[in-house]
């Protein structure tokens, strides 16, 4: 009976005073996000790599290659239909525009995060470091927003409200002040550290936005100043893309397989393929038709196996995932290239092309010479998410590739405007 | 909760002064010490054989007590004897004795005494003389058994000695006979399907006992929320189920018994495979978020929902069925407010109790329930796809309309060729028939049960192997389960119930998976092949093949789901008076699963080198409850008090790992893994603290009245939004019991309730909390992200519900008419509101609207005799709308999924895509946006609600649901001497079933799938030709939008079973020394009736309430031919 009366006494104890605080479970994978302190800041930080890389999911790496004309449905027996395939990525339903825009969103959001939290901390050199990378990514995300969507909201704090779109001025020009940002404080680069944003990350980034702004000057100077720096050396295919010690990388998504699942290979490979893949996408035959027989590009960038062409640029398959390039190099040369004209340009492309086993070209016009160029950049960055826009910034998508005029813009995602009544579609989607 | 910390202390208080009390009362005192440490010590499995124990007592002078002390070290026998009793024994005791029986010595103890005694068990209890005439004398009894109804004598009735362990079964003619028998006695009469009858026996005459039929009804026991409660006095709407060897089917768990059995519960399967989840709604859809499965009660111990497969492979499993149905003695439906608000905030979806099987007191039984069974998937000729002739005309026709649409000529770089059959001279490929099989399973159950006054038991253990129709697929479980009552003090009860399982599935991709079998056999194209002339596989996803090989998925993988469950509670109740009892319980559920997938090198995921994910998982699910139950009486007005305590606390650890890279495929685990893709841990859970009271009172047994109370207090919300309140209450009124009732063979009552019900589930453990979660890591430093905003003001889903109903019943129980109408109101609805992106995130949990569900049940049940024919029969019908009231002010259709909207003024479940008007027959017809983009005559022309000339979402709306219109079963069981058939259906109308399956079979050339024959047939080939099937178009997907060209009905009646049976007659049982054998053949699932064009119209390809009614090529429910055997002695 004394046994009983103690079980009795424990309930009783427990009904009345304990309970309460056992209703406190608490999570062992978080932690309240009010709890966090200044001591956090640098976990944030590796945080923002890890969100900024996987967010928007692995399409969105290549989506200009898909819709640039680069690759087509793996199912297609010929590329007849190309521009179906375009114009089905390019509906307002189609799950890869939301997934894009929301991954870019989400990673925005934490990179905000990390910019308040970070301004409250003390003055320090590190800290401006900080917010050297913090604006760089910013700006990154723009640039992946803008040219695919046009103006897009221009959130410089996290807000909640719905709000509308910016100009595609105003975003570019929030890009250009972000960038200049990181670049007066980003890290400055240190020989093999291009898993991490640097000083040079920015500079670079604001190469290619000068570029497409038709900055010409500006683009050629920041790339020159990449290409001068001393840091980095065209390098072999080989060393660039079998995640290999390279000194072309600029900036470079380490990717690495058990942080990561952002899986650009398995898209490209098939199952018959050593390392299988599921062979969404192939390239085009004319993309196969591209390189020419002493192009050192040729085999790391395209394959055909068991009589099927597939993207060689990430090895992996199914077994792992690959680095991705986010800036290198070869960009820089051919941003030069475009920038300086032929005049001031043709050296880098000749450079560039004897560097990938090519000989050198000599067009007569400037019309020529961006013809060259760009064929050069449709070679040099295969599948690496240039394509699209190369062509819409020069306004020859429609005339190239047969894009519908309003293919221009990409469609903002059909759940998006339904939540968002300010927002507005882009034309004739 | 002050005032409820306050409220319990008090009880606390009394409680303790009336244990005190009881201590010091004269009556308990030794016993009290006897016991001391001992309580527990119950053996009651097996009568231990004391008497047999050789004592030895050497005193002189001595006092009872002290011998008692003396046998007590020698044995373990107890003594019960209240103090007046040993006062009576005043002389001094002396005796010397050795290796003596206890009999003997206590024989020569009380010797020239007025007391004498009584063992039982090993226990001694002194008694007066007086209460056992010693000097009685032995008789015989004999008998007959009758059925009251018409005089036939019963043969097989359990008959047995109240308060003994004899006990026998009424022969052919109704005969019995006890011998030795000293009177008076009581005689307990148990017979199947009739009311238990109790006489007492003074002398030897022989006597006839009548039997009546049971009028099912008014008299039995219905399991309510911690108690029963007799039917008649029942207030709330309770839907009963109660399997037995001619109602039951062969399933895997207590769930799918279920489907068709009670009005307003509607059930369907995933698919057919073996151990799929299976959904289950009571009273239409009660939440908006995932989780909208009822509460699971089982033996009282509250059960946490989840998939039982940790991996997605395909489709959600089902954890109930790694229960044993053949333990189930009853189901129990909670459907309203007033009889399910007793568990508060998990009762919105309704609560099901289980309750198994327990031993009764008499004679012991020994039964065996086995089967076997071969079963096949049924219907495939309406899947019939097209031969390679037509394919071939097709996808070429389709070509052609390309080139010709675009001015395409050989030499244009866009220009498409034609394809040809690449095999002309090989046979076609059946891909269905390659991957599919007839499945033959087994089953074997045995239970032992039996009891006493002080003890009962049920032991069963069962086994079970059933195949699935596609090749490779197979469930085994093993069973197990103890359910002991025992009585060591006239005060005390305790017992336990436990079950353990193992289940070893051996699954196969179910159709969400990239690599599902039925996807990926019925849309290949009829010449390709799965094997090379060499032997190796053709490769899905290259030219040779447009799909995975199903027979290379099948052949190069291994999956298998282990899951191992103890479930149980362990109680003891304690009677302070015969009318106050507090009861204490402890409850686990404890599963520890392990979720095993390994592709080979040769499997098209097997990266090439092999692949192993390893899951692991143990749920833990502890439960703390106490009760307090009082029942009063004041004059005609009854009452029934209880009170209580719970706190439930549930915890999941998780492992999982990820890797690659194997030697060979003879090594499968990670072990020799050479990459690890991915390996973490996780735990979390949840925990609920809850007091609940309830009161029923009675008057006259005219006059009902139930209230109930509930508050919840859960660790999902934030403290200040912690506690729930749920009352109820509910009236009834038994006007049959009024004077004015003239018909005796009529009874009415008439019920009403309402109360409030919550729901938790659907808010993730932290919802409340703005977290910041680790493993956001790069390049091997550890990072962390904010992963949930939080919603401090998160509070309770609350569900109103109203219902009124009555019971009728005329020619005395032989046709029972139940009718209930109910108005559910849920509130606060908790769901994961999608929200604009620029926020950075894409959903936070709120509380986001309100919802109605209004419904009618009908239950009808007939029990009528044709002579020696009997008729029983069960019917339900259930009508049920559901519709959103409101969503935080929105208007807006809400869009989710694909193919789904949510809308006020539309019901959950609602299709929401273009709708499909017919087939543009002339270019001229085509507006100009869409002609831009390359529609052209013989292609799908959608209405354009907003007249813009274009088709997007604003055109979208809403053209069907998947919620039936009403839906029931109808169980018919025919009994004629020996043989019963029974013949069991189940139907449902109105509801939609999106097809999405046909975008991939009906694409007519747009890439290289082949088509269903229908469509080929049906195809649009010229003006006039078609107005429901475009035309074969290549390349172009505007023709299989998401729209009502995939909307069918739905609406279904099946033969759900068809069972024969055949009883042994008694004659040739008594010989077997049997009680009951019968032989039967069943088949389940054995027509279907529906105009839906896919396999089966009632499998689901999730879950969810928002998407149900999906069929995204579901492998439907086998058709299954059963020889079975119940035996029981």
């Amino acid at each position: 009976m004394k046994n009983k009366f103690i079980a009795l006494l424990l309930t009783a104890a427990l009904g009345t005073s304990s309970c309460s605080k056992l209703l406190d479970v608490p999570s062992h994978s978080a932690v309240a996000t009010n709890t966090l302190s200044q001591a956090d800041v640098e976990a944030f930080l590796i945080g923002i790599y890890s969100r900024v890389q996987n967010a928007p999911g692995a399409q969105s790496y290549i989506m200009f290659d898909m819709v640039g004309g680069n690759l087509i449905n793996a199912g297609a027996t010929s590329d007849g239909g190309l521009n179906t395939f375009i114009s089905n990525i390019l509906r307002p339903e189609q799950g890869l525009m939301s997934s894009a825009w929301n991954g870019y969103y989400s990673a925005l959001y934490q990179v905000n995060n990390l910019l308040e939290s970070t301004e409250s901390l003390p003055e320090s050199s590190r800290k401006q470091e900080i917010l050297g990378v913090i604006h760089f990514f910013r700006a990154y995300l723009y640039y992946n927003l803008v040219t695919r969507w046009g103006g897009v909201p221009v959130l410089k704090v996290n807000t909640a409200a719905k709000v509308p779109r910016n100009t595609e001025t105003e975003t570019w020009e929030f890009i250009e002040d972000e960038l200049e940002l990181s670049m007066a404080t980003a890290p400055a680069y240190m020989a093999g550290s291009f898993y991490y944003v640097s000083n040079m990350s920015a500079t670079a980034l604001m190469a290619r936005v000068k570029l497409a702004l038709g900055k010409k000057d500006e683009a050629h100077d920041l790339a020159e100043t990449v290409i001068t720096s001393g840091y980095f050396q065209l390098d072999d295919f080989e060393n660039i893309f079998r995640n290999a010690t390279n000194s072309e990388s600029i900036f470079t998504f380490k990717n690495a397989t058990i942080e990561s699942n952002t899986n650009i290979s398995t898209l490209f490979y098939t199952y018959a393929h050593p390392v299988k893949g599921s062979y969404v996408y192939r390239p085009t035959m004319e993309v196969m038709n591209l390189f020419s027989s002493s192009d050192k590009r040729a085999a790391i960038s395209v394959d055909t196996y068991g009589g099927l062409n597939v993207i060689n640029k990430y090895p992996s398959g199914q077994s792992g995932t690959d680095p991705i390039q986010v800036i290198r190099l070869g960009e820089m040369y051919l941003v030069s290239a475009e920038a300086g004209g032929l005049a001031n340009g043709l050296d880098r492309l000749n450079e560039l092309r004897e560097e990938r086993g090519l000989g050198p070209v000599s067009p007569a016009t400037e019309d020529e010479f961006l013809d060259a160029v760009l064929l050069e950049r449709r070679k040099e960055l295969l599948a690496e998410g240039f394509r699209y826009y190369d062509l819409v910034r020069l306004g020859r998508a429609t005339t190239d590739i047969g894009l519908d005029d309003r293919e221009v813009k990409f469609p903002l995602p059909m759940n998006e405007l339904a939540l968002n009544k300010l927002l507005d579609q882009n034309d004739d989607y | 909760m002050i005032y409820k910390s306050e409220f319990m202390k008090k009880e606390v208080c009394s409680f303790l002064r009336r244990c005190y009390s009881l201590l010091f009362s004269p009556i308990l005192k030794l016993v009290c010490l006897l016991l001391l440490g001992l309580s527990l010590q119950v053996k009651v499995m097996a009568g231990t054989y004391l008497q047999d124990q050789p004592l030895s007592v050497h005193v002189k002078d001595a006092d009872i007590q002290s011998v008692f002390k003396i046998i007590r070290k020698q044995s373990k026998y107890l003594f019960i004897f209240s103090d007046e009793n040993i006062a009576k024994v005043k002389n001094k005791i002396t005796l010397s004795v050795s290796n003596s029986s206890i009999n003997e010595i206590m024989d020569a103890c009380l010797e020239g005494t007025s007391l004498t005694y009584k063992i039982v068990d090993n226990t001694i209890i002194l008694l007066p003389v007086s209460e056992q005439d010693v000097t009685a004398q032995r008789i015989s009894i004999k008998g007959t058994v009758v059925d009251a109804s018409n005089g036939e004598a019963l043969p097989g009735v359990t008959i047995s000695v109240k308060g003994s362990k004899q006990g026998t079964i009424s022969g052919a003619d109704g005969h019995f006979q006890f011998d030795n028998i000293t009177p008076p006695v009581t005689l307990t009469f148990t017979y199947i399907g009739f009311s238990k009858k109790e006489i007492v026996v003074q002398d030897a005459q022989p006597v006839i006992v009548k039997l009546s039929r049971a009028s099912q009804n008014m008299q039995q026991l219905v399991v309510i929320g911690y108690g029963t409660q007799k039917k008649q006095d029942v207030t709330g709407s309770i839907g009963t189920f109660r399997p037995d060897d001619r109602n039951s089917r062969p399933v895997l768990g207590p769930d799918q018994m279920l489907q068709g059995r009670v009005a307003g519960v509607n059930i369907s399967g995933a698919s057919g495979m073996p151990g799929g989840a299976v959904r289950v709604s009571v009273r239409g859809i009660g939440s908006l978020s995932a989780s909208n499965e009822p509460l699971y009660v089982i033996d009282g111990v509250p059960v946490l929902p989840h998939n039982a497969a940790m991996t997605n492979f395909g489709e959600n499993m089902n954890p109930l069925a790694e229960l044993n149905p053949n333990d189930i003695a009853s189901i129990e439906v909670l459907k309203d407010a007033a009889s399910a608000a007793i568990y508060g905030s998990r009762a919105t979806n309704g609560v099901i109790l289980i309750t198994t099987k327990s031993g009764q007191k008499g004679k012991g039984q020994l039964s065996i329930n086995a089967f076997a069974s071969m079963g096949n998937v049924p219907n495939l000729h309406k899947v019939k796809m097209a031969g390679s002739d037509q394919y071939l005309e097709v996808a070429n026709e389709a070509i052609d309309n390309y080139n010709n649409q675009y001015g395409y000529t050989p030499g244009n770089s866009k220009f498409i060729p034609y394809i040809d059959n690449p095999y002309p001279t090989l046979p076609e490929t059946d891909w269905l028939d390659r991957v599919l099989r007839t499945a033959y399973s087994q089953n074997i159950n045995v239970a032992a049960s039996g009891g006493n006054d002080k003890s009962t038991y049920y032991i069963s253990g069962g086994y079970q192997n059933q195949q699935g129709t596609i090749l490779t697929n197979e469930l085994k479980k093993y069973m197990i389960r103890a359910n002991v009552t025992g009585t060591p003090l006239e005060w005390l009860k305790t017992g336990v119930n436990l079950s353990m399982s193992y289940s070893d599935n051996n699954r196969v991709p179910g159709s969400n998976l990239g690599s599902t079998i039925m996807g990926r056999s019925l849309p290949q194209r009829p010449f390709d092949r799965p094997y090379k002339p060499d032997g190796s596989y053709y490769v899905g996803g290259t030219s040779d093949l447009v799909y995975h090989n199903p027979l290379q998925i099948l052949n190069e993988e291994v999956a298998y789901l282990e899951n191992y469950r103890l479930l149980g509670n362990a109680f003891a109740s304690v009677n302070f008076t015969k009318d106050l009892m507090f009861k204490t319980s402890l409850g686990a559920d404890v599963i520890y699963t392990h979720d095993y997938i390994y592709y080979n090198q040769k499997h098209p995921y097997g990266t090439g080198n092999g692949r192993n994910v390893d899951d692991r998982r143990l749920l833990t699910n502890l439960l703390i409850e106490n009760t307090l139950s009082y029942q009063k009486s004041w004059g005609k007005l009854r009452s029934e008090w209880l009170l209580g305590q719970s706190f439930q606390k549930m915890t999941t650890s998780t492992s999982g790992i990820d890797g690659n890279g194997f030697p060979a495929p003879s090594f499968d685990v990670l072990a020799s893994a050479a990459v690890i893709n991915d390996a973490s841990t996780n735990l979390y859970g949840n925990a609920m603290e809850s007091y609940f009271a309830r009161g029923n009172f009675s008057y006259d047994g005219k006059y009902l009245l139930s209230l109930s109370m509930r508050t919840d207090g859960s660790s999902r919300f934030s403290p200040k939004n912690r506690y729930g309140y749920f009352p109820s209450m509910s009236a009834g009124w038994q006007i049959s019991k009024e004077n004015f009732w003239q018909d005796a063979g009529k009874e009415l009552k008439l019920r009403f309730s309402y109360g409030a019900t919550g729901n938790q589930e659907g808010v993730s453990n932290y919802a409340y909390q703005s977290l910041t979660t680790g493993g956001y890591n790069y390049d091997e430093k550890s990072g962390i992200s904010v992963t949930t905003t939080g919603n401090e003001d998160l509070t309770w889903e609350k569900a109103r519900q109203m219902n009124i109903g009555f019971d009728y019943s005329m020619f005395r129980g032989g046709l029972n008419i139940t009718l209930d109408y109910y108005q559910k109101k849920t509130t606060n609805l908790l769901y994961n509101m999608p929200i604009h992106a620029t926020s950075g995130f894409t959903s936070i949990t709120s509380n986001i609207g309100s919802m109605l569900n209004k419904g009618l049940e009908l239950g009808i049940n007939t029990n009528v005799n044709f002579g020696e024919l009997n008729w029983s029969s069960d019917f339900n019908i259930s009508f049920v709308k559901n519709e959103i009231l409101s969503l935080i002010g929105n208007t807006d259709v809400l869009s989710i999924g694909s193919n789904r909207g949510l809308q006020v003024g539309q019901d959950i479940g609602s299709i929401w895509v273009y709708k499909m008007l017919g087939i543009y027959q002339d270019d001229k017809d085509v507006p100009q946006p869409l002609y831009d983009i390359g529609v052209r005559a013989g292609d799908v022309m959608y209405e354009d609600l907003n007249g813009d000339g274009n088709i997007d979402i604003n055109d979208r709306q809403v053209v069907g649901s998947s919620n039936p219109a009403f839906y029931g079963g109808w169980n018919n069981t025919f009994r004629y001497k020996n043989f019963d058939l029974s013949v069991f259906l189940n139907y449902s109308a109105g509801a939609d079933v999106y097809a999405t399956w046909r975008i991939n079979t009906e694409r007519l050339g747009y890439n290289a799938f082949n088509n269903t024959l229908k469509t080929v047939k049906d195809r649009w080939t010229g003006p006039g030709t078609s107005n429901t099937t475009p035309r074969a178009i290549y390349g172009q997907g505007y023709n299989f939008y998401n729209s009502s060209r995939w909307l069918e009905d739905g609406s279904f009646l099946r033969v759900r079973s068809l069972s024969l049976g055949y009883n042994l007659p008694a004659s040739i049982l008594q010989r077997l020394k049997m009680k009951q054998l019968r032989i039967y053949a069943q088949a389940d699932n054995l027509a279907l009736w529906t105009n839906y064009s896919g396999l089966d119209p009632e499998v689901n390809s999730s879950m969810d309430p928002r998407y149900i009614g999906e069929d995204n090529l579901i492998l439907p429910q086998p058709r299954t031919f059963i020889l079975g055997v119940n035996v029981s002695f």
